[in-house]
Order: C-alpha cells, then sequence, then structure tokens
C-alpha cells in the first residue's frame, strides 16, 4: 500500500535532483584561456540571443555596447581583460553562465641550457622563456644518453632546474636533452646536444681572502678554496685563475696556478688598495668559472716614527694614505687649547703632523706622562 | 720543462734528507731514488700534447671526410665500433682501480687504437693528412713507450701483446661505413686522452708525496736535534 507514495516519493527527488544538477552545471565556472590580442564571444549560457541578460565583470556590470544579442563580444583582449566573467538573465538575476578569463601567450622556443658544477657526480639543466606567457606553463625535460633515456630529478626550488645522475664516465657517446614547455595555448620544445666533457663549468672559488704580508710593502697573500659543489678535488683537481688589479686602475694582471690554494702578489703598488678575484677550471677539461666575489686588500707599510707623541692626537686607524694634507686645526694659532699642560710650542707643532699620520699609539703616549 | 727537472730533483733533495733524518719513513721504500713520478708526469704531459695534436688532426681528417661527419651536433648511433677499446667505465670501477689494472688499460687501449690509426693512415688521400697522421702515430707511439716506462719502474709486466685487433683491415664494405669507423676511432682516442688526463693524474697524487708532508717532517726531525 505504501509502495505507490514510495514511487510518488522517487519521482520528485529524482526530478529535484535533475533540476538541481541543469541548474548547477550552468553555473560551474569555466575556466578558458584566450590569446592576447585575439577576439572572444561569451555565450550566456543557453539563454537565447535575444534574451535581456546583464553581464558582470569582478562584480562590475558592463556596458550593453559591448553585447551582440546576449553573448558577450570582447574584441582585441588585453591582459586587463583576466577576469571573472557572469551572465545574469532578467530581473530574477538568474545566474546563467560564468567564467574564468586568463589572457595570454603559447610559449616561444624556450632556452635551455646544461652544465656540469659537479663533475663527475652530474650535471643540471635550466631553462627559461624568452618572453613571458601570463599563463601557467608546465615544462617536460627527457635526456637521451645514446639509446638510454634517463630521468631528470626536477629541483624542487628554482622550479626550472632539474638534475642527471652521470653513470659512467669518459663516454663517447653524446647527451640530448630536450625540454618541452607547453601552456593551455600551445607549446614549444627545444633541444642541445652535448659531449660529457665540454659542460663542465666549476663554480668560483669560495671564500677569497686577501691579507697584507707584515714587513713586505709590495706583497699580499691571497687564499681560497675549492668550490664546495666540486664533489672530487683529489681526483679531478682543479686549477686557478687570479686576477688583481689596484683599484684606482683598470688594467688587471693575471696569474694562472695549477695547482694550491694560495698565491702571493709580489708586484702590488705599496699603499694601494687593490682589488682581488680567483676562477676555476677543471685541470684538462671544460671551461672556467665565473670570478669569485672580489677581496679587496691594501699592502703593509710601514709605521711613520715620531720622536714623542701627543696624547691628545686623534686615533685615526687608517692605514695608509700617501699624500699629507694637514687639517685645519685652531691649535696652532692658540696654545691655552692644548690639554693637561704639555703645550710646549714644539708639541704643538708635532700635534699638526700627528693627526694627518698613521695609528697614533695613545697608550703609549699616556705611558709617557704617567 | 727545466723547472720540471728542478722539481724532481727538489723532490729528491728532500727525500734524501727526510731519508738522513727519519730512517722509518713508512711511505717511501725507494732510497734516494725519486720513483716513477717524474715519468708519470712526462706521461701526463705527452697525453696533454696528444690531446692538442688530435684536436686538429681531427679537425683535417674530419672535413675530409665530409659531412655530416664534420658537423658538430653529429651524434650517430654506435653500430659497428664494439671492437674499439672504449673509455667508458662506471665511476666507482674506475676510481677503485688498482695501479696496475690502469696503467694496463690504458697501454692495451693505446696499443689497439695505434694499429688502427695505422690502418687509417693507408687509405687517407692528401699528402698532407698522411703526414699529420704519421706524426700522431708517433707521439702516440712515444706515449706507448712512456707508459711502459712506468710499468716497468713499477715493477708490472707489460700486458700481452699477442692478440691482433680482430677489427683489423675488413672486407671491402660500404664507403659510409668506413667513415663511420673513421670518426668512431677519432672520438675514442679523444675520449682516452682525456681519460688518461685524469689517469695519470691520480697516479702522480699516490706516487708523490705531498711537498707539505715531506716539509712537515723535515721541521719534525729538525726538532728533535
Amino acid at each position: 500500500m505504501a509502495t505507490p507514495v514510495l514511487w510518488a516519493c522517487f519521482v520528485v527527488l529524482a526530478a529535484g535532483v535533475v533540476a538541481y544538477a541543469q541548474r548547477h552545471s550552468q553555473q560551474d565556472t569555466h575556466v578558458l584561456y584566450e590569446r592576447l590580442g585575439s577576439d572572444v564571444t561569451l555565450p550566456c549560457g543557453t539563454a537565447a540571443w535575444d534574451t535581456a541578460v546583464t553581464w558582470r565583470v569582478n562584480g562590475t556590470d558592463l556596458e550593453a555596447a559591448h553585447l551582440n544579442g546576449s553573448q558577450l563580444v570582447l574584441e582585441g583582449l588585453d591582459l586587463s581583460h583576466s577576469g571573472h566573467y557572469a551572465c545574469y538573465q532578467g530581473s530574477s538575476w538568474h545566474l546563467r553562465y560564468q567564467a574564468l578569463l586568463h589572457v595570454g601567450m603559447p610559449p616561444r622556443e624556450p632556452v635551455l641550457t646544461c652544465r656540469s658544477n659537479s663533475y663527475p657526480k652530474g650535471f643540471y639543466c635550466s631553462w627559461h622563456l624568452p618572453a613571458p606567457t601570463f599563463i601557467p606553463n608546465t615544462f617536460n625535460v627527457t635526456v637521451l644518453h645514446g639509446s638510454r633515456l634517463l630521468g631528470c630529478e626536477k629541483d624542487p626550488a628554482p622550479k626550472n632546474r632539474c638534475h642527471i645522475r652521470y653513470t659512467h664516465l669518459f663516454s663517447t657517446v653524446k647527451y640530448k636533452v630536450t625540454l618541452t614547455v607547453t601552456n593551455a595555448l600551445g607549446h614549444n620544445s627545444t633541444a642541445i646536444t652535448f659531449d660529457e666533457f665540454t659542460i663542465v663549468k666549476p663554480d668560483p672559488p669560495e671564500n677569497v681572502v686577501a691579507r697584507p704580508v707584515p714587513s713586505s710593502p709590495r706583497r699580499l697573500e691571497v687564499t681560497w678554496q675549492t668550490p664546495s659543489s666540486w664533489p672530487d678535488p683529489e681526483s679531478f683537481p682543479l686549477k686557478f685563475f687570479l686576477r688583481y688589479r689596484p683599484l684606482i686602475l683598470d688594467q688587471w694582471q693575471h696569474v694562472e696556478l695549477s695547482d694550491g690554494t694560495t698565491h702571493t702578489i709580489t708586484d702590488a703598488y705599496a699603499g694601494k688598495e687593490y682589488i682581488i678575484q680567483v676562477a676555476a677550471k677543471d685541470n684538462e677539461i671544460g671551461t672556467w668559472s665565473d670570478w669569485s666575489v672580489a677581496a679587496h686588500a691594501t699592502p703593509w707599510t710601514e709605521e711613520p716614527r715620531y720622536l714623542t707623541t701627543e696624547a691628545q692626537a686623534p686615533e685615526t686607524t687608517t692605514t695608509t694614505t700617501t699624500s699629507f694634507v694637514p687639517p685645519p686645526t685652531t691649535k696652532i694659532c692658540d696654545p691655552g687649547e692644548v690639554g693637561d699642560g704639555v703645550g710646549s710650542p714644539t708639541g704643538l707643532l708635532l700635534t699638526v703632523t700627528v693627526t694627518v699620520t698613521v695609528t697614533v699609539t695613545t697608550i703609549a703616549a699616556t705611558g709617557l706622562f704617567i | 720543462m727545466d723547472l720540471r727537472a728542478g722539481d724532481s730533483w727538489g723532490m729528491l733533495a728532500c727525500l734524501c734528507t727526510v731519508l738522513w733524518h727519519l730512517p722509518a719513513v713508512p711511505a717511501l721504500n725507494r732510497t734516494g731514488d725519486p720513483g716513477p713520478g717524474p715519468s708519470i708526469q712526462k706521461t701526463y704531459d705527452l697525453t696533454r700534447y696528444l690531446e692538442h695534436q688530435l684536436r686538429s688532426l681531427a679537425g683535417t681528417y674530419l672535413n675530409y671526410l665530409g659531412p655530416p661527419f664534420n658537423e658538430p651536433d653529429f651524434n650517430p648511433p654506435r653500430l659497428s665500433a664494439e671492437a674499439l677499446p672504449s673509455a667508458t667505465v662506471d665511476f666507482n670501477v674506475w676510481r677503485s682501480l688498482n695501479d696496475h689494472l690502469r696503467l694496463a688499460q690504458n697501454y692495451q687501449a693505446y696499443s689497439h687504437l695505434l694499429c688502427y690509426l695505422r690502418g687509417l693512415d693507408r687509405h687517407a688521400a692528401t699528402a698532407e693528412l698522411r703526414r699529420s697522421l704519421a706524426h700522431f702515430c708517433t707521439s702516440l707511439q712515444g706515449l706507448l713507450g712512456s707508459i711502459a716506462g712506468v710499468m716497468a719502474a713499477l715493477g708490472y709486466p707489460l700486458p700481452p701483446q699477442g692478440a691482433e685487433p680482430s677489427w683489423a683491415p675488413r672486407p671491402p664494405h660500404s664507403d659510409f661505413l668506413q667513415k663511420m669507423d673513421d670518426f668512431w676511432l677519432l672520438k675514442e682516442l679523444q675520449t682516452w686522452l682525456w681519460r688518461s688526463a685524469k689517469d695519470f693524474n691520480r697516479l702522480k697524487k699516490k706516487m708523490q708525496p705531498s711537498a707539505a708532508a715531506v716539509t712537515l717532517r723535515l721541521e719534525a726531525a729538525a726538532s728533535d736535534l
């Protein structure tokens, strides 16, 4: 007896579900990708062409001028057209259609480079697009070694880099790396082929430090470390290239060093500040690294000797000046200004010269007066 | 070159001094003998020289073979060149090679490669090219001799020379395939020379105690007196 009632319930429920689904399918947000500069026509869902509708972009009403019946026409798309589009029918504001529009470009041919800074462990390939696409892109890298397909492990960050491990060394077969970039508007790819040896380029040497050499006014001692990314400097030694110049000159001097991580410059101009950089290269293969972070140093200079020192002399610790310019001071003409009673004329004269020269040992000065 | 001779004499002097003051030096079992160090250095230098020579020789020869062999991107699959001694090796295997094996592999490789190269010489076209090939073969012969010298100094027997390479003068086959064989021969030579440089570098490091280590021992000896 309850069965017809039950059936009726089912029918009603089914109809409700269908109506609900229909309504929601019209309201599902469509995602559209369109090319920059192109034209696009957005329909108002299933509404008839002559239906009265209102379009909204990101919540703002659009003028009727863009309409072709109930359809929205957008011409000459530019990046500002990207956004949320919604179409409402009639006075009841029945939402008939909504879409997220993304304006972008298909990808241009990407730029791919591969380099081994960790020979013989492996190499990495990095890439970038020459022009932005404004929409999400996916990259796919394949590495072919002869007929073998190798996996390229993607870096978590930066995203446009992946690593390959060398399984065999001293291979005569070239590596071919192919990069494909795809987005909603198209795809593009590029490939490079190379020998194992040609892409070897270490990172620059680390911790470059230059120090003056005591009692040697024309020497600077430079030390550095092999880059930490180079896994085996014992079996795969690096050679180094050092360049240096005084800051005031443009011409670099170069020294190539086949081993060791120190070098003493012996022809530095006395008293001049130097800038020093080092680069590294595998002894036999590949190319030179970029220049390291620069080190600065000035060679040792002898402290001028004084007959007496003035307690009041300022503690200037500038290491060198090659031209001496007496600072303006009123003390020359005013003996009363000189403190703690050692204001002899000779003392005053010395005060003038002392303020201008090298490290003043005030400790020694106070020692004299105790 | 003079500098290197000076270095080995300096090394000899250091070694003699150390031996005078420290009789129980474990690493030095060659009394007063500079050891194979200088000849390993010479072998290393020879591989570098040969690599340089090969670069110009290969350029000329590949141009003679013509396209696609002289194109930089030319990347053919290896078909029939399995008989060529391959320098390719697993990294861990290479690393753990003992000195004898390391030297023997180099020696055997170059013996075979020299033989094939001489075969190349026979059908090379221009006189200029034949001259370059002959010069290279002579240098390669020198390298073989140098490696043999090192092996002798270390007391290792030379690998058996009897076996004729099975890849000897082929029955006349396609001109293109012949050129492919030539291409792979040059490629393998180049790779072997790169590998040898690394091999001899490794041997160099093992044979010669570092100057720093020797100086430390001298200082220790001096302070003991």
